[in-house]
């Protein structure tokens, strides 16, 4: 991603139209001509705090350098007198001297407009490129019209604090391509789980498992569980709440692990066979930031059935 | 159940690898590096499996065994390999604290004998399967010797069906057709052609790979990519460095061995061949073979009329005086080999018959760059007057390797203006103005490939032997006559000979 951030130009109105962000976006590219503009998606973020706002503003910036296109960070208040305050940026991200443009429009949408953002956002979509959208602390309606226009639905399961948030996520799974961060930010601890049962000593264990078990703070842990369940078809998984995520699997005469100790920035992933071989791997802490996590969220816009199976395993542990 | 009675055969498939298919990463293997007290296994090898660490994709029951005619003990290779590549990433660092070292001649059956030892207790102690890689990180002399004694030793095949041994060796294979085909010959006495990876590093490069993105992921290109359509290919490989070191290797090699023979007709293969069924190992690497087998080869006469060999005399580079190449280092003062060389291939298929592919490399040129311009024919009618299409060139479709990777495509377009003047423009895009995202070292991802065993980029033997077909013609005709040799002052484009050649075309060589 982009080392440095700067904007080139800057527009905005705390009254705004919709046709005058449109046309600031217009203005902004003309007046400096080495915008050339490559464009791979339309990110869409929605927030309804101010707090969030800032969140998604700071994840945001940087990803052009890796996803170039166009984003737009909504606040959404719907409870407030209506009104549209409006900033557009072209942004230009550099990195060991090459340099990308992208654009950047924050909208803060008030009153009974915010329960209509589809109507907002499709006039400023890039053609023919997805619309991805990022329900930064929420997860989406079943009614919610910008929900119905993406391509791509993301969402941080992590912030679905409460217990029927993974239920929630179920149906729009059914109707959307649904990328849950918490679930990217994992790829690494099941990679390295996976990755033990590789090679013909360590394989045949995978299928011969007796007994799982995983820590962690609720949601990860149900994922991480649930994910255990459905792709080793266990009757049960062991959870236990602590600060950072572990996975153990006993297998026979086999033991496989992969743990972040207490205090420790580092992961440990061994795998040993009593009387036998082992081996173990010690990893630096895979980055977990959320602008990490949503740029390899946005590298690949497929659907992921082992999550959906895994959520819905996860459903149960939660109840 | 116990290792020992796990079963040996039907390895049952991985239930948690299922969606992190993408995720690359190799299996547990010992990676044995002959040549490891060498320039490339520090320079290269060793940052690249560093950087392969650092992104979780080398596994714990993995090992690298060193192996070099230096005495020196497991730790001073240890503190070798970390000097090699001083990352402090923990991955890195608890591998290499499993690295072994065997010291001995290459020659020597007790070297073998050792190694065999070390490669046994490491598999033993980590799990390994008896997955092998032997890197021949070595002078291409000692290849044969070093397979013979791994066939002699029975350590050339996989000890189980589920196992893999495999063998990497680098450029130059062979320096002519006949001495290619006996290192061949000599390679395959021990190993099949499937445990063989040839390495080119410049196929690991990512915008060569681009080539195939570009031609087979998009339809506007490919319906006018023939004769049909393409008045001309031009290749470009072109550096501003002289041999400054390298004089001693280089006054062996030429620019034909060193360039053309590998690098330049793996791109020209790539560029001239016909979309394979599937981008994989096979698929590409038939319709690689095929594209280089149509390509005409060249009488002695035609050798003077199709091919220009230069040489670069002193000038200036990049503001600053540079010698001529018979005044470099290690270098014969009455030196006949080529820093420089043209050529106009002709190849005999329905795609490209009638399209010259004019190629030229060379050191010492005024910039490093490295392009395939596709030029296309002029339009049937210019419904222009002519004094208002002055400006008008071809349509040209120019593929970027290195440096600033990306594509530019030229037309037509209208001067803003009261005039109907049409002139040429160039739309430029760039990757490192579209991603900032790097791409792998070539070596990082050809090693992972060799280890998860996918040769889609390695060359294989009737790929080495097409391209020696091409190229030995040339180097017999420069060899048994007195063929010119052409001076151009270090910092231009080459010599006028070149120029000449396909100016009697009437065309002229771009200016990248």
């Amino acid at each position: 991603m982009a080392d440095a951030v700067a904007p080139l130009g800057e527009w905005e109105d705390v009254d705004a139209s919709m046709s005058d962000v449109s046309e600031a976006l217009h203005r902004l590219r003309g007046s400096d001509r080495t915008a050339t503009r490559t464009s791979v998606v339309t990110l869409v973020a929605v927030t309804r705090t101010a707090d969030e706002l800032d969140r998604a503003c700071a994840t945001t910036e940087t990803l052009g350098g890796r996803h170039p296109g166009r984003t737009i960070v909504i606040l959404a208040q719907e409870d407030e007198k209506p009104g549209l305050e409006a900033r557009v940026r072209l942004l230009e991200g550099s990195s060991d001297g090459a340099r990308v443009w992208s654009e950047d429009v924050t909208l803060t949408v008030k009153g009974p407009a915010a329960r209509h953002l589809d109507s907002l956002i499709e006039p400023l979509t890039l053609p023919d490129l997805p619309l991805a959208v990022w329900y930064v602390a929420t997860c989406p309606t079943p009614d919610d019209a910008l929900c119905a226009t993406a391509e791509v639905v993301v969402v941080d399961s992590k912030e679905l604090v409460d217990e029927t948030g993974f239920a929630d996520l179920v149906p729009v799974s059914h109707r959307r391509t649904l990328i849950d961060l918490t679930w990217v930010r994992l790829t690494p601890w099941r990679l390295l789980l996976a990755g033990l049962f590789d090679g013909r000593v360590y394989r045949p264990y995978v299928t011969q498992v007796d007994w799982a078990g995983v820590k962690g703070k609720p949601g990860v842990r149900d994922l991480l569980g649930g994910w255990l369940v459905s792709r080793l078809e266990l009757r049960d998984v062991h959870l236990e709440d602590d600060r950072h995520a572990s996975m153990r699997l006993v297998a026979g005469d086999g033991e496989f692990t992969v743990e972040r100790r207490e205090e420790e920035r580092l992961v440990r992933a061994s795998a040993r066979i009593k009387g036998g071989p082992g081996h173990e791997e010690v990893l630096a802490l895979p980055d977990m930031t959320l602008a990490w996590s949503l740029a390899e969220a946005l590298s690949d816009l497929e659907g992921d059935h082992v999550y959906e199976e895994a959520l819905e395993a996860a459903i149960s542990f939660a109840r | 159940m116990t290792a020992t009675d796990a079963p040996a055969h039907a390895l049952p498939s991985n239930p948690l690898m299922e969606g992190l298919e993408a995720e690359r990463r190799a299996p547990p293997c010992v990676l044995v590096v002959f040549g490891a007290s060498g320039d490339l296994t520090s320079r290269k090898l060793m940052p690249a499996l560093a950087e392969l660490a650092m992104n979780r994709q080398l596994p714990s029951a993995f090992s690298v065994i060193g192996v070099a005619r230096t005495e020196m003990s497991d730790d001073d290779f240890r503190d070798r390999m970390r000097e090699a590549a001083p990352d402090t990433n923990p991955a890195w660092e608890s591998l290499v604290a499993g690295f072994r070292y065997v010291a001995g001649d290459y020659g020597e059956p007790e070297t073998f004998d050792r190694l065999e030892q070390v490669i046994d207790e490491v598999d033993q102690e980590r799990g390994i399967g008896g997955n092998r890689v032997y890197y021949l990180a070595t002078v291409p002399t000692v290849f044969a010797a070093v397979a013979a004694q791994l066939g002699d030793h029975g350590m050339a095949k996989a000890t189980d069906d589920d196992a893999f041994v495999r063998i990497v060796i680098e450029k130059p294979f062979g320096h002519d057709l006949e001495s290619a085909l006996a290192l061949d010959s000599a390679l395959h006495q021990v190993f099949d052609e499937d445990q063989i990876y040839r390495i080119d590093h410049y196929l690991g490069k990512e915008t060569v790979q681009n080539v195939l993105a570009l031609r087979f992921a998009n339809s506007i290109f490919e319906p006018t990519w023939n004769r049909r359509y393409i008045d001309s290919v031009q290749i470009t490989v072109a550096e501003s460095l002289g041999v400054g070191h390298r004089g001693g290797f280089y006054e062996q090699a030429g620019a034909m061995r060193d360039i053309v023979q590998n690098h330049v007709l793996q791109v020209l293969a790539l560029t001239l061949m016909e979309p394979p069924a599937s981008i994989d190992a096979q698929g590409i690497r038939d319709e690689k073979v095929k594209a280089l087998r149509a390509v005409d080869v060249f009488t002695p006469e035609e050798v003077h009329t199709e091919v220009v060999r230069g040489q670069y005399a002193d000038g200036w580079v990049e503001g600053e005086h540079v010698p001529a190449y018979r005044d470099e280092e290690d270098v014969a003062h009455d030196s006949t080999t080529e820093t420089y060389l043209a050529m106009r291939l002709h190849v005999d298929n329905w795609r490209w018959a009638g399209v010259p592919i004019y190629i030229r490399t060379g050191k010492r040129l005024p910039k490093r760059v490295t392009e395939v311009a596709i030029v296309y024919q002029g339009v049937p009618h210019l419904p222009f007057k002519a004094a208002d299409s002055r400006g008008l060139q071809p349509n040209a479709l120019v593929l970027r390797i290195q440096p600033d990777e990306g594509i530019s495509l030229r037309f037509g377009a209208k001067v803003p203006g009261q005039a109907f003047k049409v002139r040429s423009v160039a739309m430029d895009f760039s990757y490192g103005a579209a991603f900032l995202e790097e791409a792998p070292d070539a070596y990082e991802r050809l090693l992972l490939d060799v280890m998860v065993g996918d040769p889609t980029l390695f060359i294989r033997t009737d790929e080495v032997e097409q391209a020696w077909r091409i190229v030995d013609p040339i180097l017999t005709a420069w060899a048994t006559d007195e063929a010119p040799l052409a001076f151009y002052p270090a910092g231009t484009w080459g010599p006028k000979e070149a120029d000449q050649m396909i100016e009697r075309d009437g065309r002229q060589w771009r200016t990248p």
